[in-house]
């Protein structure tokens, strides 16, 4: 499924940040895209299920939640290590990252999400 | 009374019980607030010198050796520390002929240039308070990033102008992708855009100000919003991260929407700076070079996008980082070239960036365990006191040792 | 949240008066409005009426927090942003220099206040909508942006 991801601020997930950003709550508040609901059940993705988010920056594994409200076309993701995977490197002359407007795709996948360490190896590799 | 530096507002009206190093109570922080609180017991740093744990004076000496040796040296961060550990940072950076650039560069920079140099007119927020009966929040969502921004200043309280507080004299607007939890209470002026769609809705707004039929799909919607706009005794705008990001590089249209709202009523801007003292390192980089950020003191003063962040993490042979985590919030692409290079970090809390970094020098929580000033997203200038003892020196306290080594 | 048609039942539905209500619908009623406690219905206590009455603690169990205004804070969902405090309008009558001009309370007699990051209700009888006076007032619900407040 294509979308467009736009990235927000959650105040439980800074909340979780300003505590401890290798904690097990960022991670779980921050590891996850919000999706429409008739966007995810054409694709078949299911509240909870692991999803691979692609775009042509990066890719990474993590968790699909349905929204209450519509918005079919884009998925929501908090702002965090997990969604920066997904930002483009290289910039227009502004040379301001496009953080909150992602071409990417999502499917359904059995991988793991990574923990924070497993993002800082990945940097270092 | 505590302030709180958990964002940009900088509430000074915090209270906080305490025994001994601990915190038991405290009233009138936000949940976010209260997490920078809770976060004075959680994860803290710890000094390190390649990759073993040292002493803080070590790492100090080890810091100042490197910055000493280094060619290109870039020294990022700063919007989380005090005015007066920013004014040392500026000053290092003079000595060691380093880039220096902070977190505005990737965010509102650009909406910040304009205000800090008066190109588009700004007011304090206890004048919103006051005053401001028309609001516009534009690709923002104070609820989640500035808990109180609504309740202390903007749409809540009564102010000298308007007793009855938001009832009945104010109204506020909301310009946003997404149905967020401010656009539930702001939901009969809600205006759902889709991802860039800033530009066409300002071009929208100056058409119908011309008396011109606005090319979008609810006219009505549209030309009521105007007219309310218009009747406005202060208007404010309070510019988010999604402004920035969907304007960038045309925020000049900003500026003339402004202007053009100028002509029939007065509009201000303040812009929803994230980060504590954001504001402050910009003013004072401004009021020390003429530029707010991305700037290089290799050869006098010079200025551009290639001391941007982005590009120096890129072309730097050392990185100071002060009160950040880039390894967090760059992309992963700019991030792993970050982490390529040698890195100080400075910070009270194990970071991304401080698990990558060869020298970690833990510091003070500042409003917690250090003081010092600020300025307030909206330029105000906030002092606080310590409320508890620190076993960590203050960032200016670092900086000053190391400008004293080099 | 529950309803006193789902409450009435759950009670013996014997119009007794033993509560001191003329109908087990009214007592339904009263129980919702946190007038009567489950146990002002005493044949409900009975040995046959356990099940019945297992069943009713359980459905009251989440508005067992509410005041006698009905008032729930739901404090996992709470911002702690202070809307409900500043809008508030006796709040706002109580303690013109802190919550009506948005500053953290100053006075003892508000009803909202937040502490350690969350809402908490501190003087319920004071709140538009006890007593014989009561109005329907839903400012802070209405300025809540996580639906943290609930009247039950
Ligand atoms: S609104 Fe910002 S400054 Fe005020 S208490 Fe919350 S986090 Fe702290
Ligand atoms: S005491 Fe119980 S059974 Fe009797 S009227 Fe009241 S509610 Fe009904
Ligand atoms: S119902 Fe009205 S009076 Fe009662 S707490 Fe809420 S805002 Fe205050
Ligand atoms: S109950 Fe709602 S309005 Fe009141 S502080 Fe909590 S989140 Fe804010």
């Amino acid at each position: 499924m294509k979308v467009t991801i736009v990235t927000f601020r959650d105040i439980f997930q800074s909340e979780a940040q300003e505590v401890d950003r290798f904690g097990e709550d960022y991670r779980r508040m921050s590891a996850v895209v919000f999706l429409d609901k008739s966007d995810a059940a054409k694709a078949g993705i299911k509240d909870g299920s692991n999803v691979l988010v692609e775009s042509d920056n990066g890719r990474v594994v993590v968790v699909a939640r349905i929204s209450e409200d519509t918005h079919p076309g884009l998925a929501f993701m908090p702002n965090s290590p997990w969604s920066n995977q997904l930002v483009p490197a290289k910039t227009d002359d502004t040379r301001i990252p496009s953080y909150k407007s992602i071409s990417a795709t999502i499917s359904v996948t059995d991988d793991k999400i990574p923990t924070v360490e497993d993002l800082l190896r990945e940097l270092v590799s | 009374m505590a302030v709180c530096t958990g964002c940009s507002l900088l509430c000074d009206d915090i209270e906080v019980s305490i025994d001994g190093r601990r915190i038991t109570k405290t009233k009138n922080l936000c949940r976010k607030g209260f997490g920078r609180y809770r976060s004075l017991a959680s994860d803290r740093s710890v000094p390190r010198v390649d990759g073993r744990q040292a002493g803080i004076e070590e790492a100090i000496s080890r810091a100042a050796e490197m910055l000493r040796n280094a060619k290109r040296p870039l020294l990022f961060g700063w919007s989380c520390s005090t005015l007066e550990a920013q004014r040392k940072g500026i000053e290092l950076a003079r000595r060691t002929k380093a880039i220096i650039d902070d977190t505005s560069s990737i965010c509102q920079g650009e909406i910040m240039d304009m205000v800090i140099r008066k190109d588009i007119p700004t007011c304090t927020l206890d004048d919103v308070r006051n005053y401001g009966d028309t609001l516009i929040f534009w690709g923002c969502d104070p609820s989640s990033s500035h808990p109180r921004h609504m309740s202390r200043f903007s749409y809540f309280p009564r102010g000298e102008k308007l007793q009855r507080g938001h009832e009945e004299d104010r109204t506020a607007f909301l310009i946003d992708i997404r149905t967020s939890p401010t656009a539930k209470i702001l939901a009969g002026n809600f205006i759902q855009i889709s991802p860039g769609g800033d530009a066409d809705l300002i071009e929208a707004m100056l058409a119908v100000l011309d008396g011109k039929i606005p090319r979008v799909r609810d006219k009505k919607a549209m030309i009521s919003m105007m007219n309310r706009l218009k009747k406005a005794d202060m208007g404010v705008i309070f510019p988010g991260l999604g402004l920035a990001y969907s304007l960038k590089g045309r925020m000049d249209r900003m500026k003339a929407l402004v202007d053009r709202l100028n002509e029939t009523t007065r509009y201000n801007v303040i812009p929803m700076v994230g980060h504590y003292n954001m504001r402050g390192f910009n003013q004072l980089l401004f009021d020390e070079t003429g530029f707010i950020n991305r700037v290089s003191f290799a050869d006098g003063v010079d200025h551009g996008p290639v001391y941007s962040v982005v590009e120096a993490s890129k072309s730097c042979d050392l990185a100071l980082v002060v009160g950040s985590d880039p390894i967090s919030s760059l992309p992963a692409g700019i991030a792993k070239a970050l982490a390529g290079v040698p890195m100080i970090t400075l910070d009270p809390h194990r970071t991304l960036t401080t698990e990558l970094s060869r020298v970690v020098i833990p510091t003070a929580l500042s409003g917690i365990e250090a003081g010092g000033s600020a300025l307030r997203m909206d330029g105000v200038r906030i002092e606080f006191d310590p409320i508890v003892k620190s076993e960590y020196p203050s960032d200016e306290e670092v900086l000053s040792k190391i400008l004293e080594e080099i | 949240m529950v309803s006193a048609m789902e409450i009435y039942q759950l009670t013996p539905k014997l119009n007794c008066k033993k509560c001191g209500l003329p109908t087990c619908m009214a007592f339904a009623v009263a129980l919702l409005a946190r007038e009567k406690q489950i146990e002002d219905c005493t044949p409900l206590l009975e040995p046959k009426y356990e099940a019945k009455l297992k069943k009713l603690r359980e459905v009251m169990a989440p508005i067992a927090g509410a005041t006698e205004t009905g008032l729930v804070i739901h404090e996992d969902r709470c911002y702690g942003c202070g809307n409900c405090v500043v809008a508030c309008p006796v709040n706002v009558a109580n303690d013109p220099k802190g919550s009506a001009i948005g500053l953290g309370p100053k006075s003892d007699r508000v009803i909202l206040v937040v502490e350690d990051g969350v809402v908490r209700c501190l003087n319920p009888k004071e709140c538009r909508r006890f007593g014989p006076n009561r109005i329907l007032c839903n400012l802070c619900t209405a300025t809540c942006p996580s639906k943290a407040i609930e009247f039950v």
